[in-house]
């Protein structure tokens, strides 16, 4: 069973199109990156099943089940959890406030307020202050243990490297990898092949809102990866 | 004196209960609910209608249920639908919405000023510092503080209370949680238009019913939220609190400018903080 599938997905802001007859899937345990330069597209693959961005054509599966009409819950309650571009932080939520609304649909699984704690301790320290109060990489911390808390069969992380000192995407790129080794199907956004590399097992590569290749990242370079992605 | 600041603490007291209605639904709904004093209006005929029958007792708890219920109904076929839409549009619809239910009731119950009786267990008087207040003003008072209280801790310890604050502020990143944003605001809206009912209701001995007994209320609950900053509880609370004391002296001491005293004072507030007592929470 599929966790995440697009077949032929067209996707629209209003009228505009974004993305064109987009396909790629996402199985049980798996480990998908999705590459593709700025502005491409690959927030509005994240978009069309949050209902945010307007699926028109095509199809896509989530939790083994066809969809096409979206709300913004319809991901989270077939246990896909986003950490979405910019992270999403609610500014007026303590840091644990924050973390409880990320288990509003939580399935039954490991993932608590105590084990988030435990991953990032930070977060203990700070949990009555509010979200948006802590650094950029403690928000992305939050972020991800606000995922967690829904307990997801799948993580998809939207470029969650995005203006993070190296040293903390370093830590990130080890908690995704033992995230996925516990079983959490992870798609990764990103456009750095660095931690790409060190997380995924598969990568798709998006240009013009269209998906131009596809393939194994074993054995393939940051220099191959980088040129393959400049097309 | 003692007693002008009581009376004034039952008239911020029921602006009170109708202005957190109006913050909780333009929270969710970001709609300013024009009609909200015709639900206040419309939750004191309900209750006269009731208390012929039940009492006053049952027809608090029918009031506001009814109201609720209307709450429910207004958001899924006018708030909702319209969300996305000019807010100009929502603000036309709610006031052409006063309009209906004030005629409404003008066809039921006539134009002519009606009165509902005190409830018998709350006619008495109590002499506080010397001089005579009737209980049931004091009840007024004591259900304004328990609304505000109960707010609070449903705002503050409830898993739904966490949904309502979050979608305030943001409800795509709510959603995206799993949390179905417009269910939360139904509920939102169904206690907002049942606290105008209770408002309604508790008024309705206080004041003759009549089918325009909302507009001034409204006004001065417009006021209320402004003031306090649009979208604050606590700023709500503490500007009824004023508004309440300034409309009161007003009637007393300069009755021939007391409509526009709050006003005023409204426009002092902006112009020494443009954003309410809140501030910024907006
Ligand atoms: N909410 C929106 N409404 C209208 N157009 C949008 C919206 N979001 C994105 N777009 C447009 O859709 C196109 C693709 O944007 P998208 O955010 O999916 O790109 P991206 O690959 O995620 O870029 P980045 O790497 O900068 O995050 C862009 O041209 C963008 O301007
Ligand atoms: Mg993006």
């Amino acid at each position: 069973m599929s966790l995440l599938a697009f077949r032929d997905v067209d996707s629209f802001y209003g009228r505009a199109q974004v993305l064109h007859g987009v396909s790629f899937e996402i199985g049980e345990q798996e480990r998908v990156a999705i590459l593709g330069r700025n502005g491409v597209g690959k927030t509005t693959i994240v978009n069309s099943f949050l209902g945010i961005a307007t699926v028109r054509r095509g199809e896509v599966e989530m939790a083994g089940a066809r969809t096409r009409r979206f709300r913004h819950f319809t991901a989270a309650r077939s246990g896909i959890a986003v950490v979405p571009q910019g992270r999403r932080i609610v500014p007026t939520l303590t840091v644990r406030e924050n973390l409880l609304l990320g288990a509003s649909v939580s399935r039954a699984g490991a993932w608590s307020i105590e084990r988030v704690f435990g991953l990032f301790p930070i977060l203990r320290e700070r949990a009555d202050t509010p979200g948006t109060a802590l650094s950029g990489g403690q928000q992305q911390m939050l972020a991800i243990g606000r995922a967690l808390m829904a307990n997801p069969r799948l993580l998809v992380l939207d470029e969650p490297s995005e203006g993070l000192a190296p040293v903390i995407v370093d830590e990130l790129a080890e908690i995704f990898r033992r995230l996925a080794a516990e079983g959490t199907g992870i798609l990764l956004i990103e456009q750095n092949f660095g931690l790409v590399r060190r997380v995924a097992d598969r990568y798709y590569v998006l240009s013009k809102g269209a998906i131009i290749e596809t393939g194994a990242l074993a054995g393939l370079s940051v220099e191959t990866l980088k040129k393959h992605v400049a097309v | 004196m003692l007693i002008n600041i009581l009376n004034g603490l039952v008239y911020g007291g029921l602006l009170y209960i109708l202005a957190v209605g109006l913050v909780l639904i333009f929270g969710l709904r970001r709609v300013v609910n024009f009609a909200h004093g015709s639900l206040f209006m419309v939750g004191g005929y309900v209750a006269f209608a009731v208390a012929a029958y039940g009492g006053f007792w049952l027809a608090l708890v029918v009031s506001v249920a009814v109201l609720a219920v209307l709450g429910v109904v207004l958001d899924r076929l006018v708030f909702r639908p319209l969300q996305h839409e000019d807010p100009i549009a929502t603000v036309l619809v709610t006031f052409g919405l006063l309009l209906v239910l004030e005629d409404v009731v003008k066809t039921i119950w006539g134009k002519d000023f009606l009165s509902m009786p005190t409830p018998t267990a709350l006619a008495g008087t109590v002499t506080i510092a010397g001089e005579i207040f009737p209980v049931y003003r004091l009840m007024v008072i004591l259900v304004a503080v328990l609304v505000a209280a109960g707010l609070t801790l449903w705002l503050r310890a409830s898993r739904i209370g966490l949904y309502v604050r979050a979608s305030s502020v943001d409800p795509v990143t709510t959603g995206m949680q799993g949390v179905d944003t417009d269910r939360v605001s139904a509920v939102v809206v169904a206690i907002g238009a049942g606290l105008a009912g209770l408002s309604g209701t508790i008024a309705a001995p206080l004041m003759a019913l009549s089918p325009s007994m909302g507009s001034f209320i409204l006004i001065d609950s417009f006021i209320v939220v402004v003031v306090g900053g649009l979208g604050s509880f606590s700023g709500a609370f503490l500007a009824a609190l004023l508004i309440g004391q300034v409309h009161n002296f007003g009637v007393v001491y300069i009755p021939w400018a007391s409509s526009m005293i709050p006003f005023l004072l409204m426009v002092g507030v902006l112009i020494w903080r443009p954003t309410g007592f809140a501030g910024g929470r907006a």
